[in-house]
């Protein structure tokens, strides 16, 4: 204990002392997309640190996350120096393995550089007074829509300010464009809009302590009640991942709900359809409720077992930390900053010519210091997967309404943690 | 103790040794294991968070009943299938046996990525299948994302892995049928197609009481398949076995004590299904 109090002391000392050249090789593992955001930093990360090796090794999400796990099982054997992950899947680590990752606080994560992040995304990142890790990218919500088609069926999207206005528009738009569907949702396998909704109406699966279930709290019955009438609607039609971006392509939907990320989605996939894609507000339940959700999002995180925690930190707090690191993952990858002050940079203020010249991350990014925090718990997973089968049984009119469905949820979710359900 | 018999335990020793580690231990241990609640840091005895659980977690019937289907369905069907690859094989007017019987048996030796891999090609919305469908003038069919079609993927994909497997071991019971049954059989003035029903079916019964129950055990084990074809047990849970759904709790949620409880369900439904094969095999005796 006492080596270990001194190596943290000399940890904290190493990190906020005056320029200490830091020196020596760092590996990262991550995936997909934001591995390769990952890789675009390290230019201008090397340019205040040239003597770091940064290496990035994109291990697919999945894997990550079992090698993450397989490794912290085996006591930090082979773990790299810096890990992604998932912040609401984060609060398994913290719990099962508190000793596979560095309190970043040692290494000079200040109140002042966390105060430069969201409360929702700090929220499952900061258990028992350690900091596990550091926010990376956030998930705003916003409505991706096709432009040509709300016009032709004649409604403006800033008259959409609840989600019976969503439908009614969605009945209009849906008559003035044939073969169009108003939106799409993963109901076979996600409960997506749900927890969009959700947490816009400030509910989520468990609640902000993590000590119960709120999955049946009126919030959550007002977010299924919303998705069942969107169903019934004939206005919501399944559709994976892909099939989404199928339906994109082919200009089969309207509207996609979605993370703020998913904008370097539809840029991308297709790139034919520039200027016919805009942005708007998520709706509420009322004229006057709230409009701020996140879907996804993940930190980063330094395991025990790096032996260049020094330089592991210096990499976190000049990628994460500065404008000109998450702005480059936005600019290069479309990663949306979790960081406050990203707002101010240039970039962000620019008009977007792929959206008709709207300021898509002035609109998405303005939204992010009103998010409500929605705690994964070490629990998101069970909870998660009972949710996606009580949707769909209830979407099939299994359930006498949506309070009785979320009732049943609640009690299955209690089955598998052990928690009460709150009152 | 004699001597003798001393010096075989001592031969033996290394090998007892991690047998007791590596197999004895963990097994008493998960056995254990199934009785604590593990979902926080300091696990207790708390047998209804296993036990219990099971008895009312609609997601394990889920799974119990996607085995199950599994089971009834693409076990006899292989079987049936097997058994006449086997007798064509065993056919005295074949060509090229050695070859056929090895282009029967190949699947097996294929890795489980591989021939996963190419399964979802195969069945992907643009694949081969699809696109001979709709040559064929049928509708496409979404294999992957529809929850009986991916079941119905699982199920040809197994089928056609082990088939050629069973046909090699019954291919083995049918050369140990004597020739001269046959003979006296045509002689006789019975024809093919009844010495098949009464004379091979009867003798090979053993044969395939042994093939039911291996594939018994081994779809009751099944993970493979719904893990990397339907990734992970998808669409959904709908082709979420007993295994992917131990995975899920052990691996997944870190909650082994439950993921323990399901393991011990998962063998004893199998020691119960194969004890009824072989009461059956005996019955009629």
């Amino acid at each position: 204990m006492r080596t270990k109090l001194a190596c943290a002391t000399l940890m904290l000392a190493l990190g906020s002392g005056p320029v200490f050249a830091q020196s020596g090789e760092i590996t990262i593992w991550s995936w997909n997309i934001a591995a390769s955001s990952l890789k675009a930093t390290v230019a201008g990360f090397n340019k205040q640190f040239p003597d770091v090796k940064v290496t990035v090794e994109d291990l697919g999400n999945q894997q990550t996350f079992d090698k993450t796990l397989a490794g912290c099982a085996a006591g930090g054997a082979g773990l790299p120096d810096i890990l992604s992950i998932e912040n609401h899947e984060s609060e398994i680590f913290w719990s099962q393995f508190p000793d596979c990752f560095v309190d970043l606080t040692t290494l000079g994560y200040t109140d002042e550089i966390a105060a430069k992040f969201p409360d929702f995304k700090r929220t499952e990142l900061e258990v028992d007074g350690k900091r596990y890790a550091m926010p990376w990218d956030s998930g705003p919500v916003a409505m991706f829509y096709r432009r040509d088609y709300y016009e032709k069926a004649g409604i403006d999207p800033v008259t959409i300010k609840t989600w019976d206005d969503f439908i009614a528009a969605g009945k209009k738009i849906q008559e003035a464009n044939p073969g169009v569907t108003m939106t799409q949702a993963d109901i076979n396998g996600d409960a997506e809009f749900f927890r969009m909704i959700a947490n816009e109406q400030g509910c989520g699966y468990y609640s902000s302590d993590s000590q119960s279930i709120t999955i049946n709290q009126p919030g959550c019955v007002t977010a299924l009640e919303k998705v069942k009438a969107l169903k019934d609607a004939g206005e919501l039609i399944a559709g994976t991942w892909d099939e989404k971006i199928q339906a994109n392509k082919a200009g089969t939907v309207a509207t996609q709900m979605y993370g703020g990320w998913y904008e370097g989605t539809i840029r991308s996939t297709s790139p034919d359809l520039a200027g016919k894609w805009g942005v708007y507000l998520m709706p509420s339940a009322t004229a006057d409720g709230p409009r701020a959700a996140n879907l996804g999002g993940s930190s980063l995180a330094i395991t025990s077992a790096s032996e260049n925690k020094e330089a592991a930190w210096a990499y976190l707090n000049y990628t994460l930390g500065t404008n000109e690191g998450q702005v480059t993952m936005l600019k290069e990858f479309g990663l949306v900053p979790s960081l406050l002050s990203a707002l101010d940079d240039p970039y962000v203020k620019a008009e977007q010519p792929y959206w008709g010249g709207q300021k898509v991350w002035v609109d998405i990014l303005s939204t992010l210091p009103k998010v409500k925090p929605s705690r994964g718990t070490p629990f998101f997973q069970d909870a998660d997967k009972i949710m996606v089968a009580v949707q769909l049984k209830h979407l099939n009119g299994e359930y006498a309404d949506a309070k009785a469905a979320l009732d049943d949820a609640a009690n299955q979710i209690a089955g598998a943690t052990g928690l009460p359900i709150a009152e | 103790m004699r001597l003798r018999t001393r010096t075989a335990y001592a031969f033996l020793t290394p090998y007892l040794l991690v047998f007791l580690t590596f197999w004895i231990w963990p097994i008493a241990n998960s056995f254990w294991l199934s009785f604590l609640n593990t979902r926080s840091a300091n696990w207790t005895f708390n047998p209804r968070m296993t036990w219990g659980r099971l008895l009312v977690d609609p997601a394990f019937a889920n799974a119990l009943w996607n085995t199950l289907l599994i089971l009834v369905i693409q076990v006899p069907v292989m079987i049936a299938l097997a058994t006449v690859l086997a007798v064509l094989l065993n056919s005295p007017i074949l060509k090229a046996r050695g070859l056929f019987r090895f282009a029967f048996f190949a699947p097996v030796v294929v890795g489980e990525v591989a021939y996963a891999a190419m399964f979802r090609l195969l069945f992907n919305e643009f694949g081969i299948i699809n696109k001979m469908l709709v040559a064929a003038g049928l509708t496409s069919i979404p294999w992957l994302s529809d929850p009986n079609a991916a079941m119905a993927v699982i199920i040809i994909a197994l089928t056609w892995r082990w088939a050629g497997y069973n046909a090699i071991i019954i291919l083995a019971g049918l050369q140990s049928i004597p020739e001269d049954v046959y003979e006296a059989a045509t002689l006789d003035g019975v024809s093919k197609v009844r010495q098949f029903f009464y004379i091979t079916l009867p003798l090979l019964k053993p044969v395939i009481i042994l093939c039911v129950v291996i594939s018994v055990i081994g779809t009751m084990q099944l993970f493979s398949e719904p893990f990397l074809i339907t990734n992970r047990g998808g669409p959904g849970q709908a082709t979420e076995t007993l295994g992917l759904f131990l995975y899920r709790q052990g691996f997944g949620a870190f909650n082994f004590g439950y993921a323990s409880a399901v393991a011990y369900t998962i063998t004893a439904l199998a020691i119960a299904i194969s004890l009824l094969n072989l009461w059956l095999g005996k019955e009629r005796e």
